[in-house]
């Protein structure tokens, strides 16, 4: 089956600290619907960084070695569940 | 290559990147209008009569991340039975109270603006930002953040990036938005001081005191007082901001490293108002306020423009010639000639 690997890397906010997380779907009950959520991400995402606003965080969603970004407060729904569940449960 | 109307909103933003990045000029150009159609929409004064009241509306996102919310407080109604939301209410007061009684500025677009406000943003959500709009805060993880609304010299600085977006429009990145931070700290802080209504030296030069979870290793998000002492915590790391321009720290994260480099504008503020004495929001404060909102400076501005502007706004503002003296010593003391 197949696996994906999803890296999620927050920067910025009111306190300028940075937070990395991965996650590796291989052993996830619910991969599909992971697998899902990465696609729809990557395709809303941006290929470089935007200015975002003052104080918003900024996310950079990795999908096997492709990178997009996206900002607050203007995130898909699903890069939302995303990266929430990535920096949740990720490692 | 067939050349893409100038503005083009149905085209995905992505799709214009990839083109831009691929030196597509028409979709540059789209690019950049959007940001200027966007910037353009938020700098609209709201016209509105002369007033020295604020108009506040406080909303709840009841843990979503949609904005703007339910409204739960508007301005003159009682307090309610959640403390995030009248946190947030009195922290707006105090916001407006320090640029409308101080500066005389109504509001902080300078036109008596709608304060909007809203609380409870997404799950455990860590942060509290400006959409150019309005302030958003979240509940914290409870983890290394509590609430946001805790802190009223975190709500001047949200408004403050506000205010400064009206006037100087300081761009979010490098040493402009590190000005652009630090001065939301400055004001953030002066927001707390005229509240409490403490001198320079009784004042915590601190900003989000309060905030940090208990058991977080630290005393606040940041010090103007003694950059890159707030805190230092095995979840948190340690305060990365310098006091010091030989200690500038280049990266690329953090928007070219805002939230860091401002710990050197902010400590020179510090050294202004603790030499001046007093309150600070008084003659170190009405230099940073007349820097920022007399057309003095370029959005793009540095740490050196920046200062030479705060010496001139001094002389203009100050016959004696010891203030812009004091002013110039401090930015030294951080190692910015302004000579």
């Amino acid at each position: 089956m197949d696996t994906m690997r999803i890296q999620v890397t927050r920067t910025g906010g009111l306190a300028g600290r940075t937070r990395q997380a991965e996650l590796d779907t291989a052993e996830r009950t619910d991969a599909p619907h992971v697998h899902a959520l990465a696609r729809e991400a990557v395709v809303g995402g941006l290929r470089a960084p935007s200015y975002g606003v003052p104080d918003g965080f900024h996310y950079a969603i990795t999908v096997d070695g492709r990178t997009v970004h996206c900002a607050d407060p203007k995130l898909t729904d699903s890069q939302r569940e995303l990266v929430s569940l990535v920096l949740r449960e990720g490692a | 290559m067939t050349p893409l109307p100038p503005r083009c909103s149905i085209v995905p933003p992505y799709v214009l990147d990839r083109l831009a990045e691929q030196g597509h000029t028409a979709a540059v150009r789209s690019l950049a209008l959007d940001a200027t159609h966007r910037e353009a929409r938020l700098v609209a004064p709201v016209p509105a009569p002369g007033t020295d009241r604020p108009r506040r509306v406080v909303r709840d996102a009841r843990h979503t991340e949609r904005l703007p919310g339910r409204t739960v407080r508007p301005e003159g109604a009682p307090p309610v039975a959640d403390p995030c939301v009248n946190q947030a209410y009195d922290g707006l007061g105090a916001t407006y109270a320090l640029f409308s009684d101080v500066y005389g500025r109504p509001s902080i677009d300078g036109a008596g603006m709608r304060l909007d406000a809203t609380v409870h943003y997404g799950e455990h959500y860590d942060n509290a930002f400006w959409d150019g709009q309005r302030m958003v805060f979240g509940d914290g993880d409870g983890v290394v953040f509590g609430d946001f609304t805790a802190c009223v010299d975190v709500i001047g600085h949200e408004l403050s990036h506000g205010v400064t977006q009206f006037t100087a429009g300081l761009a979010y990145h490098d040493q402009s938005g590190a000005l652009n931070e630090s001065l939301s700290d400055v004001f953030g802080s002066l927001v707390k001081q005229y509240a409490l209504r403490q001198s320079a030296d009784e004042a915590d030069w601190l900003i989000g005191s309060g905030l940090l979870a208990p058991g977080v290793q630290g005393v606040a998000l940041r010090s103007m007082k003694a950059p890159g002492t707030a805190y230092d915590d095995p979840r948190l790391g340690k305060d990365p901001q310098p006091a010091h321009l030989r200690d500038y720290v280049g990266t690329t994260q953090d928007q070219g490293g805002v939230h860091i480099n401002s710990g050197i504008p902010n400590h020179a503020f510090y050294l202004l108002a603790t030499a001046l004495g007093g309150p600070a929001w008084e003659r170190a404060g009405r230099i940073w306020y007349d820097t920022l909102t007399t057309h003095r400076l370029t959005p793009d501005a540095g740490f050196t423009a920046f200062a030479r502007a705060t010496v001139a706004a001094a002389a203009a503002r100050y016959q004696d010639e010891a203030v812009a003296n004091t002013v110039t010593a401090a930015w030294a003391k951080v190692g910015i000639s302004v000579g």
